[in-house]
């Protein structure tokens, strides 16, 4: 009894030295790839970054009217397009070490599944930074604004409408992830549904006295001319 | 040489009439019947003969002379490409003075006289002060001191002329006038004008900047006319992304140049000083300083990416003063106009987000300087535009600085 628990404990240790050994070529074949297309990511962001710069590239995008500046200010587009060739390479290098594991490896199937998601991914990479971006350009523009028509909520207006871009930002990269399938969609829908009836609610009862009062003030508020009229600032 | 869009036929017309002394241009919507009636007597008594009027018209091509024969002027219509109605009304003056040089450079004009559109500059003796000062007073460019009272044209008081100034070292009063008198090459200039680069739309045209470029000589002539604002339905965000974004544009384009002035020169003034009968009415500067709190208590996040830390602790204290203590220093008010001058170059953050940033500040020097002018006298308040005008002059040093190495460590 003791010697065949002992024989069958053998040969399942042998079978995982036995996979682990299989997978082994593949895992380094597939850091050696990683290794390689980092060092050609970084020459080649170099030689861009360099090329750019000996073109005045920066000055050249600031020049127009609507530029990539204007949304992304933080960053010089010099730098931006950089990052965006050095993340590429990365990328590739991901996707030919998946498929070095793969050749390496007696697993097969892997590179025909992570290739077959790999424009989802980036297709929920270019959703999130467009949202990302988006949601802050119109959370400032509202503040702005919000301020400059002397609004005291301003901020939790700006607020509110940098959450709803993201929110909604992140509801659509998983929903094109494909990760949590009509969860998403139904948790979106009910989150939304339930914001806009609590504001109904919140409006139609329980301000109802206080928009009411509100109405009458100013209806019964004498003209009078606002302080900008006596003011000509041109 | 830029091209007017003036018909060879039309042109040949004009010139077969005579050499062209005056070109008398209107840079607005006219009433056309009102013109037809006024301008050429007026012409006639002032003693300007060979004028041609040029106006802004919708289409089709009014007669030349046809009022009769003795008439001292003809007229010319000129379309306004471009101009459509939605856009700000200075920006249209601003194309239609372009325009109206390009016809001038196109007619062979002596002198080009530009007027507004509502034709209160349309007189014989102002017409001949503008006229005189180019043919006798050798001045390029004439501009006009308009009539105002305490609080009118504050944005040009508190930040475009001042600016101008201090960057291109002539003292104007309007350098955005609505109405000039222009020399021949310095209307070739101005039909010239591009602005360095592309500017699709928006650009306004600034004489006296071009003047001071170009070492043209400028005279200022004092006017007892007051043009009605035309900022009706806008909101101050626009006007001030219109008008100071022009401004600062103008600072991105001629920065060698401005950053070798050194100090500002008089400027040759005519015509009497005018007497201010009325100070206007009182103004109440309270909803001003809460406007220009609220922007402190919620804009700190954008404001801080534009000024340096020590404007910033500035704009706190003042935020905590009461509305009757409240007074915003002329040197802090420059430094914020040259650091937003700065950001609207390095593009720190959109430009249109920069402005409407600028707006609650820009409420904040009209509540201190309401506050300040409120029980003194027009010749005080004019004095106290002197004073900050002087502050622009002194903080040159500070925006220079900046300008050039933006990236110093600036406390």
């Amino acid at each position: 009894m003791w010697q065949q628990i002992e024989e069958s404990l053998r040969e399942s240790m042998g079978r995982v030295f036995t996979k682990i050994a299989t997978l082994l070529p593949g895992i380094l074949a597939f850091v050696l790839v990683l290794i390689i297309f980092l060092l050609i990511a970084w020459l080649a962001a170099m030689l861009v970054r360099w090329v750019l710069m000996a073109v005045k590239f920066d000055e050249r995008t600031s020049s127009g009217t609507s530029t990539l500046t204007e949304w992304t200010p933080l960053h010089t587009p010099t730098i931006l397009v950089t990052r965006i060739v050095f993340w590429s390479f990365v990328t590739i290098g991901v996707l030919v070490g998946v498929s070095t594991f793969e050749a390496a490896s007696a697993e097969s199937g892997i590179s025909a599944y992570v290739f077959a998601y790999v424009p989802r991914v980036i297709g929920a990479a270019i959703l999130l930074f467009f949202g990302t971006v988006i949601g802050r350009f119109l959370s400032r523009s509202v503040l702005i604004s919000a301020v400059n028509l002397n609004l005291h909520y301003a901020r939790l207006l700006a607020t509110g409408v940098r959450w709803l871009v993201f929110v909604l930002t992140a509801a659509m990269v998983l929903d094109h992830l494909a990760i949590g399938g009509g969860i998403v969609d139904l948790a979106f829908g009910i989150l939304f549904g339930g914001i806009v009836l609590a504001l109904a609610l919140a409006v139609g009862l329980g301000s109802r006295d206080l928009v009411s009062r509100s109405l009458e003030r100013e209806a019964h508020r004498p003209v009078e001319a606002p302080v900008e009229e006596k003011l000509h600032h041109f | 040489m830029p091209k007017s869009d003036l018909a060879d036929e039309m042109k040949a017309e004009v010139q077969q009439a005579g050499p062209v002394d005056l070109l008398l241009g209107i840079s607005g919507p006219v009433n056309v019947t009102d013109l037809r009636q006024q301008a050429p007597s007026l012409l006639e008594s002032a003693g300007i003969a060979g004028a041609v009027i040029a106006y802004p018209d919708g289409g089709g091509r009014e007669a030349l002379n046809s009022d009769s024969d003795a008439s001292a002027a003809g007229f010319i219509p000129y379309s306004l490409t471009g101009s459509d109605p939605a856009t700000l009304p200075w920006v249209i003056s601003s194309v239609a003075q372009k325009a109206i040089c390009s016809l001038a450079v196109d007619l062979s004009a002596k002198v080009c006289v530009v007027l507004h559109g509502d034709l209160k500059m349309l007189s014989v003796e102002r017409l001949q002060t503008l006229t005189q000062a180019i043919h006798e007073k050798q001045c390029d460019l004439i501009l006009p001191i308009y009539q105002s009272r305490k609080f009118d044209g504050l944005l040009n008081h508190s930040i475009l002329a001042p600016l101008a100034r201090a960057l291109y070292g002539q003292r104007v009063r309007y350098p955005l006038a609505q109405d000039f008198g222009c020399s021949a090459r310095m209307f070739q200039k101005l039909s010239e004008f591009t602005g360095g680069r592309e500017r699709s739309d928006g650009s306004l045209l600034w004489p006296a900047t071009q003047a001071a470029m170009a070492s043209y000589q400028v005279c200022q002539a004092i006017v007892d006319v007051h043009h009605q604002a035309q900022t009706e339905g806008l909101e101050l965000s626009t006007i001030l992304t219109s008008l100071v974004g022009s401004a600062f544009a103008e600072m991105e384009t001629y920065a060698p140049y401005w950053q070798r002035v050194r100090n500002s020169q008089p400027t040759a003034t005519y015509g009497k000083a005018l007497q201010q009968t009325s100070d206007g009415d009182p103004v109440d500067a309270k909803p001003l300083v809460e406007s220009f709190v609220l922007g402190s208590r919620n804009l700190q996040e954008i404001w801080s990416l534009v000024l340096p830390p020590v404007t910033l602790l500035e704009l706190k204290k003042l935020s905590r003063c009461t509305p009757e203590s409240f007074r915003m220093p002329d040197e802090l008010w420059v430094r914020i106009i040259y650091d937003f001058a700065l950001a609207y170059r390095l593009r720190t953050i959109n430009r249109g987000h920069l402005m409407g940033a600028l707006t609650p500040l820009y409420l904040g020097w009209v509540a201190s300087y309401v506050q300040e002018v409120a029980a003194r006298s027009p010749l005080a308040a004019e004095q106290r535009f002197e004073q900050l005008a002087r502050a622009y002059e002194e903080g040159k040093p500070y925006l220079v600085s900046r300008w050039r190495w933006p990236d110093r460590f600036n406390p």
